[in-house]
This record gives C-alpha cells, sequence and structure tokens, in this order.
C-alpha cells in the first residue's frame, strides 16, 4: 500500500535517516516514538508536505515523491484539528469535494452519512472555535474522510483531549478503520493507544526506525533497551554471563524460560515482577495474580529485597527493590502495598516468572 | 485648532481650485503608493512570515529604515537614485519618466515611506495564520493558489485593508520627503507649509483642518474593518 523507501530528511539540529517502512492496505498503522523523535515529520514527508533530501515513496506501487500533497490521495488529520475558523462545520468538512470530482449527490450522501456517523448534524452551523475538542476532531476526521483519501494520517490524535474524550475518540477511530477499511498510519507517543488500535507499527527513536512489526511483537519481543523502556519494560538491565537457561544478572542468577544464545540484554515489566510472602509459593498473594494464572507457579526466580522507594501513583505503588545490588522496579496495588506494610527500608520478596523475563 | 477657523473660511477654502487640486493630488498620490505597496507589499509580507532565508534580518531592517530615518534624507536618497543626473535617473528619462517634481516622484516616495506600515501589518496577519491550515488544505485537494484565496486571505484580509489604511495614512501626511523630491506639483502638506510661511497661521489652517478630516475618515475606517466579528 505506502512503501517508503531511504527517505531523509534533514533540518538544522534534526534528521531523519534512511527511513524505510511497508504499510499494508487496511493496516492500523503506528509510528511511535516519544516527543522529538521525528515521527510527525515522516508523516508530513509522507504526506508531500515538507521537502526530503532523499528517498522515494510509493502509494499502490505508483512512486509519488513528487507528486504534489493535492494529488495525492493522502488525508491528514493534525493534532490541533487544523479547521479553518473562517468557516462553519459544514464548510469545513465540504472544502475539499470540489478538487475531488466527486458528483454532488455523491458527496450529499457520503457528507449525510459521516455527519450521522460522528454525530455532527447539530453542529454544521457552528464555527470551530466554539466546539469542544472531540467535536473538532470529529469534524476533522470527516473533512478528510469525506475524500475516501486511500490513506489517513493521524498526527496524535488523542494527545489535544481529555482522558474521557480520549476513549470516546478511540473507540470512534477503532469503529471506523473497521467499518472504513481505509489505511490508517497514526503518529502516537502513548504505547496504550497503540496497544488498543494499531495492529502493526514501526518505534521511532531520534530520527532513525529502531524495530518495526506487529504491535503485539513490539509488546512482547522488543529488539533494543530503548523499544523496551518504550514498550513498558522499566527494568532493563545488561547480561553479565549467560549458561543455559540461566543469566548472570549482577550477582543474582536469573532463569528464562529457554535459552538465549547472543542475547545481552535482559527486561522485565515491572506489573510482571510480583510480590510475594516470605519467599514461598503457597503465601503468594499478588493481586495481580487474579490475570496471570501462568505464573502462580513460576517461583524459580525468587528473590529477596529491601525496598529503597516508594512511588505513590494514585492507585498503585512503584515499589523499587534493591536485591544484591541490582535495582527492580515493581508496580503493586496501593492495597498490597498498605496490607504488607512496605515502607522504605522493609524486606520484601519478590518474584520473578521466567516467562516474564525478556531477553535481546 | 479645529474649533479656530471660521466656518465660511472653511467652506471658502475647500471651494478654492489650488486647495481642492492639493487634497485631490494627495489621496490620489497616497493611493497610488498604497496600490503598489500592496501589490509588491503583500508577496514580500508573506516571504518574511513565511520563509527563513540568509540576509532576512538585512531585508527587514531595510523595510524599516524609512520609520527611522528622517524623512528628508529619504527624499534626498531618492533624488540621488533616481535624479537627472544619476544613472537609473537618465534611464527612466529615456522612457519619458521623470522624478523630479512629477507625480511619479511624489508616488515613490510616498511608497517608500508608506509600504513600511503596509508590510508589517500583513506580515503580522500571516504570521498569526498557522502554516498547518495551509497544510491541510493542501492535503484536502486545494493547490497553493486555491489555498491562499480560500484559507490565508480570508484571515488576513482584515490585515491588509488595515495596512492599506496606515499606509495611505502615512502617504498623505508625508511633507518632509516629498518637499525634497516635489515642491509643485502640490501636495496638502506642501500646500499647508507654503501658506503658513508665506501667509501666517490663520491661512493655513483652513488647509490643515480639511486635511485631518480626511485623515480622521481614513482611521475610522480602520477601526470599523479592524473590528471582532461575533462567531456563530
Amino acid at each position: 500500500m505506502i512503501r517508503v523507501r531511504d527517505l531523509s530528511v534533514h533540518f538544522p539540529g534534526f534528521s531523519l535517516e534512511s527511513i524505510n517502512l511497508d504499510v499494508k492496505e487496511r493496516d492500523f498503522f503506528a509510528l511511535i516514538g516519544p516527543t522529538g523523535s521525528g515521527k510527525s515529520v515522516l508523516l508530513e514527508a509522507i504526506m508531500g508536505l515538507i521537502p526530503m533530501d532523499r528517498g522515494a515513496i510509493f502509494l499502490n506501487d505508483r512512486e509519488i515523491t513528487k507528486t504534489p500533497p493535492e494529488r495525492r490521495g493522502i488525508g491528514i488529520v493534525y493534532q490541533d484539528f487544523a479547521l479553518f475558523p473562517h468557516l462553519n462545520v459544514r464548510k469545513n468538512i465540504l472544502y475539499g469535494v470540489r478538487y475531488h470530482a466527486i458528483p454532488g449527490k455523491e458527496a450529499e450522501d457520503r457528507f449525510q452519512a459521516l455527519v450521522e456517523t460522528m454525530n455532527l448534524s447539530h453542529l454544521l452551523n457552528r464555527h470551530p472555535l466554539t466546539l469542544s475538542g472531540g467535536e473538532k476532531q470529529r469534524v476533522a476526521l470527516c473533512r478528510a474522510l469525506i475524500l475516501n483519501p486511500g490513506v489517513l494520517l493521524l498526527d496524535e490524535p488523542l494527545s489535544a483531549l481529555d482522558p474521557l474524550l480520549q476513549d470516546e475518540i478511540k473507540n470512534l477511530l477503532k469503529s471506523l478503520h473497521q467499518k472504513l477499511g481505509t489505511t490508517f498510519i497514526m503518529v502516537s507517543h502513548d504505547f496504550s493507544d497503540v496497544l488498543f488500535l494499531a495492529n502493526r507499527g514501526a518505534i521511532i527513536h531520534r530520527g532513525r526506525i529502531e524495530q518495526t512489526g506487529a504491535i503485539q511483537e513490539l509488546f512482547e519481543r522488543p529488539g533494543s533497551p530503548f523499544v523496551a523502556q518504550f514498550v513498558g519494560m522499566k527494568n532493563v538491565y545488561s547480561i553479565t554471563g549467560v549458561n543455559g537457561r540461566r543469566v548472570s544478572l549482577g550477582g543474582l542468577d536469573v532463569h528464562l524460560e529457554r535459552s538465549v544464545p547472543g542475547h545481552c540484554h535482559l527486561a522485565v515489566r515491572p506489573e510482571e515482577i510480583l510480590c510475594i510472602d516470605g519467599g514461598m509459593p503457597d503465601h503468594f498473594s499478588n493481586d495481580l495474580s487474579d490475570h496471570l494464572p501462568d505464573h502462580t507457579q513460576d517461583f524459580s526466580n525468587r528473590f529477596s529485597g529491601t525496598v529503597h522507594r516508594l512511588v505513590n501513583r494514585g492507585f498503585y505503588f512503584d515499589v523499587f527493590i534493591r536485591v544484591n545490588g541490582v535495582e527492580f522496579m515493581a508496580q503493586w496495588t496501593r492495597r498490597q502495598v498498605i496490607k504488607k506494610g512496605l515502607e522504605i527500608g522493609a524486606p520484601t520478596w519478590i518474584a520473578i516468572p521466567e516467562r516474564s523475563v525478556h531477553t535481546f | 485648532m479645529l474649533l479656530m477657523p471660521e466656518v465660511s473660511d472653511l467652506v471658502s477654502t475647500i471651494k478654492e481650485r489650488a486647495v481642492l487640486e492639493a487634497l485631490g493630488r494627495s489621496i490620489f498620490t497616497a493611493l497610488g503608493a498604497t496600490a503598489v505597496a500592496v501589490v509588491f507589499g503583500t508577496p514580500l509580507a508573506y516571504i518574511m512570515a513565511r520563509k527563513t532565508f540568509v540576509g532576512k534580518k538585512f531585508v527587514e531592517g531595510l523595510i524599516d529604515l524609512p520609520i527611522m530615518i528622517p524623512h528628508p534624507v529619504i527624499g534626498i536618497a531618492i533624488l540621488s537614485l533616481f535624479g537627472r543626473n544619476s544613472l537609473w535617473g537618465e534611464l527612466l528619462s529615456r522612457i519619458n519618466i521623470e522624478i523630479m517634481g512629477s507625480i511619479t516622484g511624489i508616488v515613490i516616495v510616498l511608497v517608500f515611506v508608506g509600504a513600511p506600515f503596509y508590510i508589517n501589518t500583513v506580515k503580522a496577519g500571516f504570521e498569526a495564520v498557522p502554516p498547518r491550515l495551509e497544510k491541510a488544505s493542501q492535503s484536502l485537494g486545494a493547490g497553493m493558489t486555491a489555498t491562499f484565496f480560500r484559507v490565508t486571505f480570508p484571515m488576513v484580509w482584515r490585515n491588509m485593508i488595515l495596512g492599506s489604511v496606515m499606509c495611505t495614512a502615512r502617504a498623505i501626511s508625508e511633507f518632509g520627503a516629498v518637499i525634497v523630491v516635489a515642491y509643485h506639483p502640490m501636495t496638502a502638506p506642501v500646500l499647508i507649509y507654503e501658506r503658513f510661511t508665506a501667509f501666517g497661521l490663520k491661512y493655513s489652517q483652513c488647509v490643515a483642518f480639511w486635511l485631518i478630516i480626511i485623515s480622521l475618515i481614513l482611521f475610522l475606517t480602520m477601526r470599523f474593518f479592524s473590528r471582532e466579528r461575533p462567531l456563530s
């Protein structure tokens, strides 16, 4: 569907280097990375809105590298919606119709269908400045989708919205993608949004693609310490020695599910570090075990350590535990922390199920 | 000063052929200078608002220069550049364009003194239009020209009117540079000066009154067009 080959863009102080991407038809593809990593620049380069220094872009095997943005057949919805403030909602939505040779009847049908789907009928005569964030987002989506773009680019579609609206727009995007079958490419810095919405993605860091693949694969099998951190594996370590299914981590022996020749990093998600009583399986008491039934009997990695920092996150705590000089960060519920009387300096036992230890 | 002249004096002054011609000349040359500023200043303002290039600060300085330096100096500079003994002046006189003592000369002077006001006002207008709106327009199929007329222009036309009025008002009131380049044909400020030096305060007041009224109308127009409209 969309192929990007060897794309490079240079600005003073920033560059995108040799980007290669393959987005398939009907994909919900996510470009993921922290702020300033270059994902929005890549989106605008695909759209043709910024000049490229090198590379080629293909849409359905047709090279569009030199095609002006207005003739690429690609739509974009910006983070700040970019609605025209001097036009009302109706005129905003119909803005592009005259450039796409859409017969009047068909344009009207598409308009009515989209306005109904997006629940915008009562807002058609309003100006963008008088709309809420969610309403603006729906108008921006409507304005792009009425043209039936081959690909729709979404630049951080959720970041300008409050948490309640984010859920509403996430559901809307998911249902629109399923209903319309349009290829979506979304830029996001939040992996949890990506997990919910996208099926494939690429992680960008400092203008380069770190890893690309199915979202589940990125989530479960990160290929570098950066990707591991980015997908939520806050505990990332260099392995100091390997012996079959056992690796050395500082002074600790960590058991793995399978042997890992050639791998040199180890990562564990904080929510997969379990809190246990006295290191004994029969006293297992982690609330998270409710949704981790497979882990409950896996206690080959049991360690005794000391709590040296507690960060209250509201519904849960970040608990930093030192074990033989190695620091682990765990996320435990408020109830667990209070029930066990955890405080700085308190001894505690932790368990890391073998299948929760990721290596790369 | 507005209250001092007698109404009969004001009426008789406005009926004078020389006064009407001078006022008409002032308005005509000021509007002419504004038209030149709009045609050449609008793209320049767009470039200054949107593009980054080497020497941009220098160009900005050049645009603002006529605001900072004494206006007789502008007149002298224009005469030096386009006077009869200069290369440009000679080239222009070959195609029968005279700068010294001509309407063309007055318009050129007024462009120099008025254009900075137009360019800076319109530049501020372009800067206030988020580039993303233009990009969104392009993504919806509009080319650059269509984007300018459907997105950018509707958002800056008030600045263009405002800049035009400021440019016109500044040009109408210009005296220092005009008197160097063209004492004749007389514009209203030169006529006021001449009457003041030759006949005294009272004789010049009536012409000054009418010039003030014209300037007032221009500024009221400016305020009318620059007011915010409520959104539905």
